[in-house]
């Protein structure tokens, strides 16, 4: 037991899958502890929040200040408003309404600015460009304005019964709050989903929902793959005609088809997670059986297989004594390919809208639904979606690797 | 030749079972859930209509359809029936069109789209599996993880990656629909020009997908066969290493023919998916369709009509196999 | 005394794992064998016999690797040419190889034919299609083999008729040196004799000039060839003509090998080496002294540190025990 095991962590690729596989399921386990709460707590009023660190404007005035001399502020104050794509747009405008640039250098900022304000006119309406264009330079000109006019900015309180304003201070370019002094800050390293919930915290709650309906998927095709390929391989004869005519049937009807009339007579309403989970599971043995079935029979002459027979041993001894040991590897190998098909089932099923009911657990295929229903694809909010897609990838990646490390432990044809 | 017969009419006597098989599931799976179904279905599918009269007369189309009160042998064979005949019945979603309209429109852009692909991607794929095989060392190291992590990227997951990265980042694609949205099917340049623009990115993202586990499979196909006993053999006998890889190629990429047999089912399923993505107007956005508009008889005709392509996809593959692999001739043909 | 056919001296092969462990699978092992004879090889599983068989051919490839000693045909030094050389005028022509599991040494999807003609194009490119199909039909004719097996494929063919086709095959180019690797080991008994027939008929013709039989089953030995080699752990431990060596061997573990095998009716060859307890070394590291000391009922403690090259006791006899022939004659004579 042990030498295999050190085999087996000898192949590079077994390794490199484990490592992936414990990172991710380290990742569920941990990520909770550190950010407890409930995953699909609407975090965010409104769609697609960014991601990133969110910092509450309300405390922050409110927090102490310092005063920093940063020589680098104003130009980077204009910086995020003044982006290299509106710098080409704004020469875009100059030719559209045809004014000469001559050789403005685009890097040039002040240059760039002076010109602009000299000529542009929210009024004029240059030919082909259309409404949106207009709305946007419109946008562009007020956030150049907020940066470039130096009005001054004050705190005030409003006062209730006059509703006078009444100045704390001024704020100055210089004033600065450390983020540890702020009492609410928020950090949403993946931004928030279409419903405002924070996708890192939904994402980790996924992959449990989803590995968990991989296991109970992946189990329960092995068992009737397993049961069914042991009976039909050892017993052979008219009950092996039976079960392989079955088996036959299933291997060219498409479990998908199969998947989506059953998930679609239950309803949505019954759809658990565990009831996709069981219905993958039940769509998905034929493989199992098949081998488990080529394996038995190639066992089944063997002396220490026949040794027990005339011994008189009763069948349920003689597969769990003198077959099963033989197969375990391979039906280990079976089980992590079920593992991982049927949390791509699972994916695939709720991108058609007939995954597990959609308001108690998230899963991977659900967030990935929602995100394209939502077309966050189209809009680039990449945050939404990618990170779902690749956490598939990668669970699925990391249990074929292993599997194909096992395969070369077991099956000595496919060494080098 | 006569073995020959004795295979095809085995094979086809195994497609009419299967297909015989499969219209029985389609017809009995919605029938097993309890409550009485056309309540179910009708109730479900009245909520996407507003004129009472058009429910009214789904409903008592699909009593009839169901045939609810027949015993369920003879609403089997009415369902058989109408199957055959091609007909689906009306669309709840899209009344009062035909369900066989609806999938007639459809179908000539799946199949158009996904046998191509899957073609191509099946070649692709056993060439690079080959090559991995043959050349091992640095080529295999990549070829191989590369390829394990595409086929692990579920289809609809490529889809969308190459959506965003060449639709919308780049801009050298559109990004949804089978031509422009502005066009009127018809056999004008313009109108081919668009067609096939929109079709880059859904046969490509099938394409890479169907790559990556033809080449996996190949691989090993190649690693066992080059290490069988005739290779050995044929180079004892001083037969050039370029002849002998030949040979290996062959019987490595023969079975992938089952092979692909075999795993048609799953790809296309994934292929349907990634049709979602890109809202190609195939039978993938007509299930779609059929699901979220809870139209019945669309989704039931939609499922039939894919098993059906299915079973005759594998059947063909099954044929030309027979004729290709004298080694199915040695094992099926003298049973 | 005739000719020498094939002379080996202290060949040395070793295979490289895909852990980088060597395995000294023939270590050191010297041969001759004359024009016109046989000599058998026998010796339990995993001993080296096959991999002294392929290391005979002179072409190596991985993970087999070549180490040191020479080999030579008919006068020529083979190892010290290169191996496209080797591939292009010895292989098939000089020294021609039987594989152990021939039932699978012919390319299922080939026709045998075409398998010849691939054969005839690196050994004798100038022949035509024809003229090559007439030769092979000829020599199948002699050989008892019918004309229609050429336009079949492997997969085809009987077990027994499979066999007989790669030794004709093999033998196509009438080489001066066969090695059969357990030609007969997986037929039945009717396909055994047909095999071992043939073979005595292509030395009796003269297609080949001598032979080297590979076996674990003795008794085929004492009836097939003139002279017998004993091998354990990768080196020969006695070489003697057949009858002496089955009715008087000398080394204990040939006297053991014997014993287990001549007592027993056939029925009970599988378990032949139950009479002599323990296992063969692990051939990664090899132990120091006499390899077969730790299985040895006759060993002493100096057994286990000093080994012994092979040395001549008699006619055309050698064995490599440290023991005087006496000594040992007399441990025997007393059990
Ligand atoms: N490809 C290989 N790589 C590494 N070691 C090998 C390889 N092939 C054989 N060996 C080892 O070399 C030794 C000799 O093997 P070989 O096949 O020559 O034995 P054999 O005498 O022919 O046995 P058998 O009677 O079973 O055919 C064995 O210990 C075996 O484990
Ligand atoms: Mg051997």
């Amino acid at each position: 037991m042990k030498h295999i095991l050190s085999q087996i962590f000898h192949t590079g690729k077994f390794t490199m899958g484990f490592c992936i596989f414990m990172g991710i399921l380290l990742l569920m386990v941990f990520y909770p502890l550190i950010n407890p709460g409930d995953p699909l707590k609407i975090v965010s009023i409104g769609t697609f929040a960014r991601p990133g660190t969110y910092i509450s404007l309300y405390d922050a005035v409110d927090s102490r200040l310092n005063t920093l001399k940063l020589d680098e502020a104003p130009a980077n104050r204009l910086e995020s408003v003044l982006k290299m794509e509106d710098r080409v747009k704004m020469v875009m405008w100059f030719e559209a309404v045809e004014i000469p640039i001559g050789h403005l250098n685009i890097h040039d900022t002040e240059a760039l600015l002076a010109l602009w304000e000299e000529h542009y006119d929210s009024t004029v309406r240059p030919e082909g460009m259309t409404k949106a264009d207009r709305n946007y330079f419109q946008r562009l000109d007020e956030s150049l304005n907020r940066v470039l006019v130096t009005k001054e900015k004050i705190l005030a309180t409003r006062d209730a019964s006059t509703a006078e304003l009444q100045e704390i201070r001024a704020i100055e370019d210089t004033d600065y709050v450390n983020l540890k002094n702020v009492a609410n800050v928020k950090r949403l390293p993946l931004g928030t989903d279409n419903f405002g919930r924070d996708v890192l915290k939904e994402l980790v709650a996924a992959i449990r929902t989803s590995l968990v309906i991989g296991l109970i998927a992946g189990t329960i095709a092995t068992l009737i793959g397993l049961t069914l390929g042991l009976i039909s391989g050892f017993i052979g004869g008219i009950v092996d005609d039976i079960i392989m005519f079955v088996t036959n049937i299933f291997t060219v009807i498409p479990a998908f088809v199969l998947l989506i009339l059953i998930s679609y007579s239950i309803g949505q309403d019954q759809r658990g997670p565990t009831t996709v989970a069981v219905v993958i599971g039940m769509t998905a043995w034929v493989w199992t059986a098949r081998a488990v079935r080529s394996q038995v029979i190639s066992l089944r002459n063997r002396d220490h297989v026949n040794l027990s027979k005339l011994s008189g041993h009763n069948l349920f001894l003689i597969i769990v004594t003198d077959i099963l040991p033989y197969i375990a590897s391979y039906v280990v190998m079976a089980l992590i390919l079920q593992i991982s098909g049927a949390i791509l089932a699972e994916a695939q099923l709720s991108m058609l809208g007939l995954g597990p009911k959609t308001t108690e657990v998230p899963t991977l295929g659900l967030m990935m639904n929602w995100s394209m229903l939502y077309t966050a694809h189209l809009n680039g909010y990449w945050w939404a979606y990618f990170p779902v897609l690749l956490t598939i990838a990668l669970i699925s990646f990391s249990l074929n690797l292993m599997n194909t490390g096992l395969d070369q432990v077991f099956n000595p044809t496919l060494r080098d | 030749m006569n073995g020959y017969r004795k295979y095809f009419g085995k094979k086809l006597l195994w497609f009419t079972i299967t297909f015989v098989v499969a219209v029985l599931l389609n017809f009995i799976l919605p029938r097993l859930m309890p409550g009485d179904p056309v309540a179910v279905i009708t109730a479900k599918s009245a909520q996407g209509m507003s004129e009472a009269s058009a429910v009214k007369e789904v409903y008592e189309h699909y009593a009839r359809e169901f045939g609810v009160n027949d015993p369920m042998f003879k609403q089997f064979i009415t369902y058989f029936k109408n199957a055959l005949r091609g007909d689906f019945g009306l669309s709840f979603s899209q009344y009062p069109r035909k369900v066989s309209d609806i999938i007639n429109d459809a179908i000539w852009w799946t199949v158009a789209l996904q046998l191509p692909a899957i073609i191509v991607g099946w070649l692709i794929g056993n060439t690079l599996g080959a090559l991995a095989a043959y050349i091992r060392k640095g080529f295999d190291k990549v070829i191989m993880p590369v390829a394990l992590f595409l086929s692990s990227l579920p289809p609809f997951g490529m889809a969308v990656i190459l959506l965003v990265l060449f639709a919308i980042k780049l801009e050298i694609a559109p990004t949804s629909g089978g031509y422009g949205f502005d066009m009127i099917p018809n056999f004008s340049w313009p109108f081919v020009k668009s067609v096939i623009s929109h079709y880059q990115l859904p046969f490509w993202s099938i394409v890479v997908y169907a790559t990556g586990g033809q080449a996996i499979g190949m691989r090993s196909m190649s690693i066992y066969e080059l290490n069988a006993d005739y290779v050995k053999y044929s180079r004892f006998l001083g037969i050039k290493d370029s002849k002998i890889v030949g040979y290996v190629f062959r019987n490595a990429m023969l079975p992938q023919i089952t092979g692909l047999a075999l795993s048609l089912g799953t790809m296309i399923g994934g292929a349907l998916v990634a049709e979602i993505i890109f809202s190609y107007p195939g039978l993938g956005t007509t299930l779609l369709a059929g699901i979220t508009m809870a139209d019945y008889p669309l989704l039931s005709a939609t499922t039939l009509i894919i098993t059906f392509m299915v079973l005759l996809a594998t059947f063909a593959i099954d044929i030309i196999y027979g004729f290709v692999d004298p080694r199915v001739k040695a094992a099926q043909f003298d049973e | 005394m005739g000719k020498v056919m094939l002379e080996v001296k202290d060949l040395k092969t070793k295979y490289i794992t895909r852990f980088k462990e060597d395995v000294y699978a023939v270590d050191g092992v010297s041969l001759t064998i004359e024009e016109g004879k046989s000599l058998g090889i026998a010796g339990e599983s995993g001993c080296g016999k096959s991999t002294l068989a392929l290391s005979l051919m002179g072409y190596y490839f991985a993970p087999l690797h070549y180490m040191s000693g020479d080999i030579i045909i008919d006068g020529r030094n083979i190892s010290s040419l290169d191996p496209d050389d080797i591939r292009k005028n010895v292989l098939g022509k000089e020294i021609a190889y039987i594989p152990q599991a021939a039932m699978n040494a012919l390319n299922p999807t080939r026709r045998i034919i075409r398998f010849i003609e691939d054969v005839m194009k690196v050994h004798k490119p100038e022949m035509t299609r024809p003229e090559v199909y007439e030769m092979a039909r000829k020599r199948f004719e002699i050989l008892g083999l019918p004309e229609k097996v050429l336009n079949q494929f492997a997969v085809e063919l009987s077990g027994g008729m499979k066999q007989r086709t790669v030794i004709a095959i093999s033998t196509i180019l009438s080489p001066k040196v066969l090695i059969a690797d357990e030609p007969s080991s997986a037929l039945d008994v009717t396909s055994q004799k047909m095999v071992i027939k043939m073979l005595r008929d292509l030395m009796e013709k003269g297609y080949i000039k001598s032979m080297i039989f590979i076996t674990h089953e003795l008794p085929l030995l004492y009836n097939v060839t003139d002279d017998i080699m004993v091998m354990y752990a990768g080196q020969i431990v006695e070489r003697g003509a057949s009858k002496e060596m089955v009715f008087d061997p000398i080394h204990p573990y040939s006297k053991g090998l014997m014993g287990s095998i001549i007592v027993p009716e056939t029925g009970t060859r599988e378990h032949e080496l139950i009479a002599i307890p323990g296992t063969p070394p692990n051939l990664k590291k090899p132990p120091a002294g006499c390899r077969f000391a730790a299985r040895c009922k006759f060993a002493t403690p100096e057994c286990r540190v000093y080994s012994m090259e092979m040395h001549e006791f008699g006619e055309g006899r050698s064995h490599r025990c440290r023991f005087s022939v006496e000594h040992l004659r007399e441990v025997y004579a007393n059990g």
